[in-house]
C-alpha cells in the first residue's frame, strides 16, 4: 500500500534526508514529482503555486494588511490641492475588508495545505524511485481516486463547501465580535475598528442596557429550554406508554391522528396557531362566544401569558415528535419484566417509576441532551409564534419579553444592524451548546463504542 | 345483593360507579347556574328548557334522562350484572360525559337566547352542581369502564386528539370558507366554496402561490438529491476508511455544527453576492446542499453497524474501494438513504430565515415559507387570510402524504441517533 509509506515523515525529516530536487521544491512546488517523471502532477502543483503567488501580490497580502486596521480613509469631502475643491473621498468599506482579509487567511490556509501534500507527494515519488517501484503517471493517480485514494475523492466536494459556506462565514462572524461593526458604524460611510473584548464586557455588565437586555433574555432561553424539553419529553413517554399499553385498540389510529400534526410543516402550524391565538382570532373568539370570558385574552400580547402560551403550543409541536421516537424504544423493553413486576403486585406507576422510566432515561439521555441545546436555538417557535415580542423598553433596541438568545440574535442582525453585538451573542451560545454537548459526548463514550459495532 | 362472579367484570368498581352515578343524580338536584343570587338546578333548566327551546336547548332535558337512565340501569346492573349490560351502561355514561362537557361551551348559546336568566351567562355561573357533575361523571364513567377493563386510556386520547386535531379541522374550514376576512364569530363557515384553492394558481393573482409552490419543490428536490450524496459520500469514507486527520475533521465538524447556523448568515449573503448570485434559487440550493456535510451523523452511525466482513470480502475479490460503496454500502444503507432523502427534502419546505434574508422583497422566487408568512402581514390578514389557509393545506398535504408513506424510516432514521 503506497498510502502507508507515509509514516511518521515531517517536512523537515523530508527536507534534511531528500536530495537536491526535494529541497529545491519546497519553495519550487511539484519540482521533486517532475524530475520523478511524473510531470502532470508536478505541473498542476506548479500552477497552484504560481496562482497563489499571483493572487497573493495582486490583492492577497493587501488584504492581509487592511486586516489590521479595517480600513483608515473615512469617506467624506477631501481638499484636493491640485484641483483647489473639495472631492468626494471614496473611503474604505471596512466590512469587505475584513471578509477580504478572512478570505486571504483562508486562501493562505489552504495553500500551506497543498504546499504540504506537494512536498509529501514528491517524497513518495523519489522514494518510489529508490526502491526501484513504478512511479505512478497521472492517468494511475486518477484511478486510484476511485480505490485506495477514495477519501480524497469522496471528501473534496464536501469540505470544500463546507469551507467556503460555514467555515469562511464562521470566522469573518467570529472576528466582527472583536469589532464596533454596530448601528453607528455601517460601512461604506463609516469605518468600524478592533475593540478587543469590549463587546463580551458590554454584553456581561448588568448595570448597563445591555446587560439588562442579556441576562434576563439568557435566564428566559434557559428557563424555556428546560420546560420545553422536559414538558414534550413526559408528555411523548406519556402519549406512546398510553397508545402502545395492551388495552387500548386501533393503535394505528391514534398514532396517526397525532403523526398528522407532526407531519405538518412546523412553521404552518405555528404561523395557524398564531393567527388562531390574536385579538380577533378564533380561540378568543370562541371563548367569549361561551362565556368563558367577556374581552379577548392577551395570549401572544402579554410577557407572561406569551411565555405560557409558547410553552404549551410548543407541546402541540413536540409531543408527537417525542411519542413517535419513544414508541420504538418501548419496545425493546422486556415484557417479563412487566409480567414478574405484575405478579408481585407492582401497580403501573410503579412499574412506570421502577422499569420504564430508568431505561428510558438510560437510551434517551443524548437525545434529551440534543433536544436541549436544539431548544436553545429554537428559532421557529418563538419567531412565528411572537415575534419576540411583546416589546419592552427596558430592554436594548426591539429586544422582546419572548426573545431566546437567537431570535435576539437575528434581530440584531436584521433590524438594528449591531453585527457586532449579534457576533457576541453567537459566540456565548456556541459556548452554552458546547458546554452541554461536552457532557454528553462525555457520557456516551462515543469514540470508544465506534469499533465495537463492526 | 346477589354477590355473582362474571368472567370479564369486576363487581367492585362497577357497585362505585353505580353510587357515582347517584351522586350525578344529585347533582341534578343542586344549584346548577346562579345569575343574581337566583339559583337553579339542573332538573329546572331541563323543564323549562324541554319546550320550544332554542338550538342545541335539548342538551339540558338530555341530560336529565341521561341521568336518571343511568342510575336506573346502575341499580339494575347491582342486581342483574352482566358484561354486555355493563358495556350499554358504559356507552350511555359516556354520552352522558360528552353532553356534560358541551354544555360547558353551549350553555351560553342556549340561555341567553332562552331568556330564563335576568342577564348573560358565563361561564362562572355555573356553580357547585354544574362543577360537581362534571367531576363526578368522569370518575362514574372511569368506574364503569374498569368494570368491563376497558382502558380509561381512550377518554385520555379522544381528550387529546381533539386538542391536536382543533387547528388542523380549523385551517382546513377556513380554507373552505366562502366569506373572506380574518375576524368570523364562528368555527364552521357559513358557505363552503373552493375559490380559495383556484384563486391561489389562477394566472395574474396578486399571490403568485403556484410560483411559490413550483420554488420550493424545485430547490427541496435538487437539494435532496445532492445533500444525499454528499452525506453518503461522506459518511460512506468516515465511516469505512482510517485516514490521518479523521478524527480531528469530525471534532471539527462538531464544534462548527454547536454554532448558531444563521450566526453567518449576512457573511453568506456577501459571499454569494460576490459570486454574483445574489437573490436567486440557485444560491438557495446552494447554501443548502454545501454544507450537507455536516449532517453525517445520522449516516455515518447506520453505516458503522453494517458489517465490516462484506467490504473485506469484496476487497479479496478485487473489488474497488468505489465498487464497494456503490455495489455493497448503498443497497445495504437503503433505509438511511431513504431517511435522509425525506429530511433533505422536508427541510426547505420550512426553512424561513436564510431564504428571507436571500431573497428580501423578490416575491416571484420566494418559497411558500416566505409567501405564506408574508400573507399573514398584519396589512394583508384580513383579505388574504382565506387563501393563507389553502396554501396551508396546500403545502402540507403533499408532505403528509410523504410522511405517513416513510413514516417508519423516518423513525428509524431518528431512534438511529437516539441509539447514537
Amino acid at each position: 500500500m503506497k498510502t502507508q509509506l507515509r509514516g511518521r515523515r515531517t517536512p523537515i525529516t523530508i527536507f534534511v534526508e531528500g536530495d537536491i530536487f526535494t529541497k529545491l521544491s519546497f519553495l519550487v512546488w511539484g519540482l521533486s514529482n517532475m524530475v520523478r517523471g511524473q510531470i502532470v502532477k508536478g505541473a498542476i502543483y506548479l500552477a497552484m503555486e504560481v496562482a497563489f503567488l499571483y493572487y497573493m501580490i495582486t490583492s492577497g497580502l493587501t488584504n492581509l494588511a487592511n486586516l489590521a486596521t479595517l480600513g483608515i480613509h473615512e469617506q467624506g469631502m477631501v481638499f484636493d490641492e491640485t484641483q483647489g475643491i473639495y472631492v468626494v473621498q471614496q473611503g474604505d468599506n471596512s466590512m469587505l475588508m475584513l471578509l477580504y482579509g478572512v478570505v486571504a487567511i483562508v486562501v493562505v490556509a489552504m495553500a500551506i495545505v497543498v504546499w504540504m501534500t506537494s512536498v509529501y507527494s514528491g517524497e513518495e515519488a523519489r522514494q518510489d524511485k529508490i526502491h526501484g517501484r513504478k512511479v505512478y503517471g497521472i492517468v494511475d493517480d486518477i484511478i486510484s481516486l476511485f480505490d485506495t485514494n477514495i477519501v480524497r475523492l469522496f471528501l473534496c466536494l464536501p469540505l470544500l463547501g463546507i469551507l467556503v459556506f460555514t467555515v469562511t462565514p464562521l470566522i469573518y462572524m467570529i472576528l466582527m465580535a472583536f469589532t464596533n461593526y454596530d448601528a453607528n458604524h455601517q460601512p461604506p460611510g463609516h469605518l468600524f475598528t478592533w475593540v478587543g473584548l469590549e463587546n463580551f464586557r458590554a454584553i456581561m455588565d448588568a448595570s448597563g442596557q445591555l446587560g439588562a437586555t442579556f441576562l434576563p433574555i439568557l435566564a428566559w432561553t434557559m428557563v424555556w429550554a428546560v420546560c420545553a424539553c422536559f414538558s414534550c419529553y413526559f408528555g411523548g413517554m406519556f402519549l406512546a406508554i398510553l397508545i402502545n399499553s395492551k388495552r387500548i385498540k386501533l393503535k394505528k389510529m391514534w398514532r396517526t391522528v397525532f403523526v398528522l400534526a407532526m407531519a405538518i410543516p412546523s412553521f404552518i402550524s405555528l404561523l395557524v396557531i398564531n393567527t388562531m391565538l390574536g385579538k380577533n382570532g378564533i380561540i378568543n373568539v370562541l371563548l367569549q362566544n361561551w362565556g368563558f370570558t367577556t374581552e379577548a385574552l392577551p395570549f401572544l400580547t402579554d410577557a407572561t401569558w406569551a411565555r405560557v402560551t409558547i410553552i404549551i403550543v410548543n407541546l402541540w409541536i413536540g409531543i408527537p415528535a417525542t411519542m413517535l421516537m419513544t414508541s420504538g424504544i418501548l419496545m425493546n423493553i422486556p415484557a417479563e419484566q412487566y409480567e414478574s413486576a405484575a405478579i408481585d403486585g407492582a401497580n403501573p406507576l410503579q412499574q412506570f417509576i421502577k422499569i420504564t422510566f430508568p431505561y428510558m432515561l438510560q437510551v434517551t439521555t443524548p437525545y434529551l441532551i440534543t433536544n436541549f441545546i436544539g431548544n436553545i436555538n429554537n428559532f421557529g417557535v418563538i419567531y412565528f409564534l411572537t415575534g419576540g415580542g411583546p416589546n419592552t423598553l427596558d430592554y436594548y433596541k426591539g429586544a422582546g419579553k419572548t426573545d431566546l438568545l437567537v431570535t435576539w440574535l437575528y434581530k440584531l442582525t436584521n433590524d438594528s444592524n449591531d453585527y457586532n453585538l449579534a457576533a457576541t451573542i453567537g459566540i456565548l451560545i456556541f459556548i452554552i451548546s458546547a458546554v452541554f454537548s461536552m457532557i454528553t459526548y462525555a457520557r456516551a463514550g462515543i469514540s470508544k463504542n465506534e469499533e465495537a459495532l463492526q | 345483593m346477589i354477590q355473582k362472579e362474571i368472567i370479564g367484570l369486576r363487581r367492585k368498581p362497577q357497585l362505585w360507579a353505580a353510587g357515582a352515578y347517584i351522586v350525578v343524580l344529585i347533582c341534578m338536584l343542586l344549584p346548577f347556574v346562579t345569575v343574581d343570587g337566583t339559583a337553579m338546578s339542573g332538573f329546572s333548566l331541563a323543564m323549562s328548557l324541554s319546550s320550544d327551546a332554542p338550538a342545541l336547548g335539548f342538551l339540558y332535558p338530555l341530560l336529565a334522562v341521561l341521568t336518571v337512565l343511568l342510575v336506573a340501569c346502575g341499580v339494575f346492573l347491582a342486581m342483574k350484572p352482566s358484561v354486555k349490560g355493563v358495556r350499554l351502561w358504559t356507552v350511555i355514561g359516556a354520552v352522558e360525559m360528552v353532553t356534560a362537557v358541551i354544555l360547558l361551551f353551549a350553555s351560553k348559546m342556549i340561555l341567553d337566547k332562552s331568556g330564563l336568566l335576568p342577564q348573560v351567562f358565563l361561564v362562572k355561573n355555573f356553580s357547585v352542581g354544574y362543577w360537581l357533575l362534571l367531576v363526578v361523571s368522569f370518575v362514574g364513567l372511569y368506574c364503569a369502564m374498569e368494570a368491563t377493563k376497558v382502558s380509561a386510556g381512550y377518554i385520555v386520547l379522544s381528550v387529546m386528539s381533539v386538542i391536536w386535531l382543533f387547528p388542523i379541522v380549523w385551517i382546513v374550514l377556513t380554507s373552505l370558507r366562502g366569506e373572506g376576512g380574518y375576524y368570523v364569530g364562528y368555527f364552521i363557515p357559513k358557505t363552503f366554496t373552493l375559490n380559495n384553492y383556484f384563486n391561489l394558481f389562477k394566472e395574474g393573482s396578486a399571490i403568485p402561490f403556484g410560483k411559490w409552490w413550483m420554488n420550493t419543490f424545485l430547490v427541496a428536490s435538487v437539494s435532496c438529491v445532492l445533500n444525499t450524496m454528499i452525506v453518503l459520500m461522506t459518511s460512506y469514507v468516515l465511516s469505512r476508511h482510517r485516514f490521518s486527520g479523521r478524527t480531528l475533521l469530525m471534532k471539527a465538524m462538531m464544534v462548527i455544527g454547536m454554532f448558531p447556523g444563521f450566526m453567518s448568515m449576512i457573511a453568506v449573503y456577501n459571499i454569494l453576492k460576490g459570486m454574483g448570485i445574489g437573490q436567486s434559487l440557485g444560491a438557495l440550493i446552494l447554501v443548502n446542499v454545501a454544507s450537507s456535510a455536516m449532517g453525517y451523523y445520522i449516516c455515518k452511525g447506520f453505516m458503522d453497524t453494517v458489517p465490516k466482513a462484506l467490504d473485506e470480502a469484496a476487497l479479496i475479490d478485487g473489488a474497488t474501494h468505489f465498487k464497494i460503496f456503490y455495489q455493497i454500502m448503498i443497497p445495504m444503507a437503503k433505509p438511511i438513504i431513504i431517511y435522509q432523502l425525506m429530511s433533505a427534502f422536508l427541510g426547505p419546505w420550512g426553512d424561513y430565515i436564510f431564504p428571507s434574508l436571500l431573497l428580501g422583497d423578490k416575491q416571484s422566487s420566494y418559497t411558500v415559507a416566505l409567501g405564506l408568512k408574508w400573507l399573514t402581514d398584519t396589512q394583508r390578514i384580513e383579505t388574504y387570510y382565506t387563501q393563507f389557509a389553502a396554501g396551508a393545506v396546500m403545502v402540507s398535504i403533499p408532505i403528509v402524504v410523504l410522511f405517513s408513506i416513510l413514516q417508519r424510516y423516518y423513525v428509524e432514521g431518528m431512534s438511529g441517533a437516539v441509539k447514537g
